[in-house]
């Protein structure tokens, strides 16, 4: 394959951060010559662990998964028969938790776990990029930062789907979906941190405002809650979920959450940019991609024109 | 061959005996239950009132009961006043007809004040009322009318399960100096019901309030009106019940949560809650404990580091445009935008969906690829 500009240029500041030697270097083209220009073709043909392949996420990361997915669940579970106390399916779930009082505890109890959740991920991520930088590791394109690229590969999916290109884009770790998501997921995690404590601390968020916005401020806080909430749990219902377990594909589950892993094809098929890196810093994908394309006689021929992208 | 006997009849023997008891019953009605009444009738006004179809129908064609019921009026808390010590207005039997009613400030000649000697009288609370914004005249036409009268909240409750049998132990002690143990039974239900807490629970209060804030009839007769005669009604008027029940506050209560503002805690000053409650005044009224010029103390009552900034939290908040313009747009924003955002990443999994499964992606992971359907789009997995 031969590679774009862009990928190349992922590949080549890999290979100098991680400082591979000219036989290691010699090994990751062999592989990324091995691999045909039509990328479909790529992941079309890997062969993958439904389980996972590729590594993805450190145990930091998925313990943190693990108690945002606990804790959001249950304040949901909690925080819904409180505000719709008065409907008929809040009564029977305050019941089973004995009553609209315990319901409110384990709210605010549990509340406080997600804020250490959110502490723990902001150490996490802050840490390991201080120690990447320090390290001469870091590359912004492989955080959860927005780009202008998430931008052109969004159209670029767009087209793919609607069939009027034949390639999806050379997405990066963090896909335009992922950004979206994990930043939607934040600006909730803050606005229902801060709305909360409107309720519970009124008195001192109208100390510390203007006169003029206090009243507003509570009533929007008031507001933010609930309908944050519900937007966040839709979100997760009808986006989220589809996403790592009812799309095609992914379907039961995705179990990157559990093994930290990823499946080879996803890898190539929506963060190819990552399975560059994953070729520079783990040895054995090179031979065993090589070997998946020469089973399959999909090696190009090295004299032939390269396929545009 | 052995013959059945005739029997004498079967039935002779119950009917006997329920002609027994029938005869029992009309003795005790016709010998006891007047005898117990006429105990309470000194005046004679059971002599008419005992029937019960005792009424007539108004002008208004409002039917009007005149029943009374022996009883139920000796369980009442004026079981001891005699009629006319209220229905002052009666000189002779049969009399004329009833022109002006009961006002709660009469005073009874027959019940004397035990700490002043003075005739028993309801007159200080009343001139409180009288005074609040509630205040009207027993016979008050127009909008006045739809104002609460006494007996619109006191309802004067008859049966008070704990009064039935004041507790045997204590009471033989007491007639062991004052002998007579209906006085003593009654002394005791007097006072121990006024020592218990007799307020009405946050949800009847607001129960109460509503009945006549909620009736939307009545609001807005009371708008038109006030409209007609330029005068000024508070902001909220108009949703001061949607309002509240929509409040933090008023969740709360509906949740059952006694520790939270109702509609007295803040509109009746604090300082004797039995009298305030009679003195509610308008919030425009600089002595209402939700003036501007209160408003701060009287949230201080439960929020105590509550101040100004916090005084001025709308505690009624609605989204109406005409009252929080604010509030309106904000939530008409987050609907729009949840809205928008549910439909369109909805349609964007469908689309991405439909797309991927064209190129050949199948729901499950057979043999190491989700590839394995024939692609619509001429790339399939090499087999």
């Amino acid at each position: 394959m031969k590679l774009s500009t862009e990928a190349r240029d992922i590949l080549e500041t890999s290979m100098r951060q991680n400082k591979v030697s000219n036989a290691d270097r010699a090994q990751i083209e062999e592989a990324v010559a091995a691999m045909p220009d039509d990328r479909v073709l790529l992941y079309k043909n890997v062969v993958s662990n439904p389980v996972g392949d590729l590594y993805r996420y450190s145990v930091h990361i998925r313990i943190q998964h693990m108690l945002t997915f606990v804790t959001f669940l249950t304040l949901a579970f909690t925080g819904l028969p409180i505000h719709f106390f008065e409907t008929f399916w809040s009564g029977p779930l305050n019941s089973m938790l004995g009553g609209v009082s315990v319901t409110r505890i384990i709210h605010r109890t549990i509340a406080v776990v997600m804020i250490f959740s959110m502490v723990y991920h902001v150490l996490t991520i802050s840490l390991g990029t201080v120690w990447r930088i320090r390290a001469g590791t870091f590359d912004i394109r492989r955080t959860i930062l927005p780009l202008w690229k998430d931008i052109r590969d969004f159209k670029g999916d767009m087209a793919y789907f609607a069939g009027k290109r034949d390639q999806r884009p050379e997405m990066d770790k963090f896909n335009y979906k992922q950004k979206i998501h994990y930043f939607a997921a934040a600006f909730g995690n803050l606005v229902m941190v801060v709305s909360g404590t409107a309720f519970l601390f009124p008195e001192f968020w109208a100390r510390i405002l203007p006169a003029a916005i206090a009243s507003h401020w509570q009533e929007l806080m008031r507001l933010s809650h609930p309908h944050e909430a519900l937007l966040a749990l839709l979100v997760i219902a009808f986006w989220h979920w589809y996403n790592v377990h009812l799309a095609p594909g992914r379907f039961p589950m995705q179990w990157t959450f559990l093994t930290g892993k990823i499946t080879r094809e996803h890898q190539i098929e929506e963060h190819f940019l990552e399975y560059l890196r994953n070729l520079v810093e783990v040895p054995e994908e090179r031979k065993e991609l090589i070997d998946m394309l020469e089973s399959r006689e999909l090696v190009p021929d090295a004299d032939a024109e390269p396929a545009t992208t | 061959m052995k013959r059945h006997q005739p029997h004498s009849n079967p039935y002779s023997f119950v009917n006997s005996i329920l002609l027994g008891l029938v005869t029992v019953l009309l003795c005790y009605v016709m010998l006891v239950l007047p005898a117990s009444a006429a105990e309470t009738d000194d005046e004679g006004c059971l002599m008419c009132h005992k029937y019960p179809m005792m009424g007539r129908i108004t002008d208004e064609g409002v039917l009007r009961s005149y029943y009374v019921i022996p009883h139920v009026f000796n369980k009442t808390v004026h079981r001891n006043v005699p009629c006319r010590d209220c229905h002052t207005y009666i000189k002779k039997l049969p009399h004329d007809p009833v022109e002006t009613g009961v006002t709660c400030s009469t005073e009874c000649h027959s019940i004397k004040n035990p700490a002043t000697g003075k005739p028993f009288s309801h007159k200080t609370i009343v001139s409180a009322y009288s005074e609040s914004v509630h205040g009207r005249g027993k016979n008050a036409k127009g909008g006045d009318a739809d104002k609460p009268y006494c007996i619109t909240c006191h309802t004067n409750p008859i049966n008070n399960p704990h009064e039935d049998l004041p507790p045997k132990q204590i009471t033989d002690r007491c007639v062991l100096c004052h002998e007579k143990r209906s006085f003593v039974n009654q002394w005791y239900s007097h006072t121990s019901r006024r020592i218990k807490e007799v307020r009405r629970t946050p949800e009847q209060i607001i129960e109460l309030c509503s009945s006549c804030h909620g009736n939307k009839e009545m609001v807005d007769r009371h708008l038109t009106l006030a409209k007609q005669e330029g005068r000024e009604l508070g902001r909220k008027f108009a949703f001061a019940v949607d309002s509240y029940k929509d409040s933090f506050h008023g969740k709360l209560t509906a949740k059952g949560f006694t520790k939270t503002a109702n509609c007295l805690d803040c509109h009746a000053d604090y300082d004797n809650y039995y009298k305030s409650v009679h003195e509610i005044r308008p919030s425009r009224d600089p002595k209402s404990p939700v003036s501007p010029e209160r408003k701060v103390e009287t949230c201080q009552r439960c929020h105590t580091f509550a101040d100004e900034n916090y005084a001025a939290i709308d505690p009624h908040p609605t989204s109406h445009a005409d009252d929080n313009l604010f509030r309106h747009w904000a939530e008409k924003i987050y609907n729009i935008v949840g809205e928008v955002v549910i439909v369109a990443l909805v349609a964007m999994s469908l689309f991405e969906t439909w797309g991927r499964r064209r190129d050949g992606v199948g729901w499950r992971l057979k043999h190491g690829s989700s590839w394995w359907r024939k692609s619509k789009r001429g790339r399939d997995r090499v087999v």
